[in-house]
């Protein structure tokens, strides 16, 4: 799986949301790294990606809503990794569509996607938690 | 400078190893050690005060064992998931690395991650390099300053 429970911060707020967006994560990579050949993934890859940048832009969104609703310092700076994810989900899928559904796009898009992913909940979200566990808030 | 750009990539490496693998045995053994000759190699260029370029040399089953404990899934050769992935690895603890250091008044950007071919290049007047052992394979790092 690519959830681990290791991952939790201790805020359930967030981690719940984590857990969903990890789960919508693996269900493309699982999509992505399958045996069948490129054109038979193509629509299920095609459908996935468009539900799944929807929701990594919205979920960005309900983050940051927390975030300044607790009144996080760090709020610019994270604000800044998120919007710099965001540009790039939309770049990789102009030039996805521009390059005809190119394969070797988006097996790059997934191996980056799936580390800075992991990287930034183990790492950068667990700041926000260690500020929620400072204030005695959840 | 140089020993402490050195310790600080060695400790930026363990500490990913340790939060985003779970993996906290690691040690670090002379260059000389590395013993590899199929990797995926990645290089970061270093701007600002400092000047050069580090490169990660993480050889197959490294990365292989790396994706597979990040991804939960089986991989079974490197290719382009496994390469990208490798590179936002090497991107995350260049950056940790220049974050740490500019509170220490060292000014430095990196430059986005690229796959490259191990080679002598001349013009660089410090290189250090060792190789970094963990639970699931070697890694091997190398700073090249002009």
């Amino acid at each position: 799986m690519l959830w681990k429970d290791n991952y939790q911060l201790g805020v359930s707020l967030i981690d719940e949301q984590h857990k969903e967006l990890f789960r919508r994560v693996e269900s493309f990579l699982r999509v992505l790294r399958s045996n069948n050949c490129w054109d038979e993934k193509i629509p299920q890859i095609n459908e996935t990606l468009e539900f799944m940048k929807r929701y990594v832009v919205e979920h960005f969104h309900d983050e940051e809503e927390y975030q300044l609703r607790i009144g996080y310092p760090g709020y610019e700076a994270h604000k800044k990794r998120h919007d710099g994810m965001v540009n790039y989900v939309q770049e990789v899928s102009r030039q996805y569509q521009q390059l005809g559904n190119n394969e070797q796009l988006m097996q790059q898009f997934g191996g980056r996607l799936m580390a800075w992913l992991i990287n930034h909940v183990v790492i950068e979200d667990q700041r926000i938690a260690d500020y929620v566990g400072k204030k005695g808030m959840d | 400078m140089e020993e402490k750009l050195y310790s600080s990539f060695v400790d930026a490496t363990r500490n990913v190893f340790n939060s985003m693998l779970n993996i906290s045995e690691i040690s670090v053994r002379a260059a000389e050690h590395f013993n590899c000759d199929d990797e995926v190699d990645i290089a970061i260029g270093i701007a600002g005060d400092l000047q050069g370029e580090v490169i990660y040399r993480f050889p197959a089953p490294t990365s292989l064992n790396m994706v597979q404990i990040m991804s939960g899934m089986q991989f079974e050769r490197i290719d382009a998931f496994v390469t990208s992935a490798m590179a936002e690895l090497a991107n995350i603890i260049s950056g940790n690395v220049f974050t740490s250091l500019s509170n220490n008044d060292m000014k430095c950007n990196i430059l986005p991650p690229v796959e490259c071919n191990l080679d002598e290049k001349n013009g660089y007047k410090v290189k250090t390099s060792c190789c970094i052992c963990t639970t699931i394979g070697q890694i091997g790092l190398e700073i090249r300053l002009k």
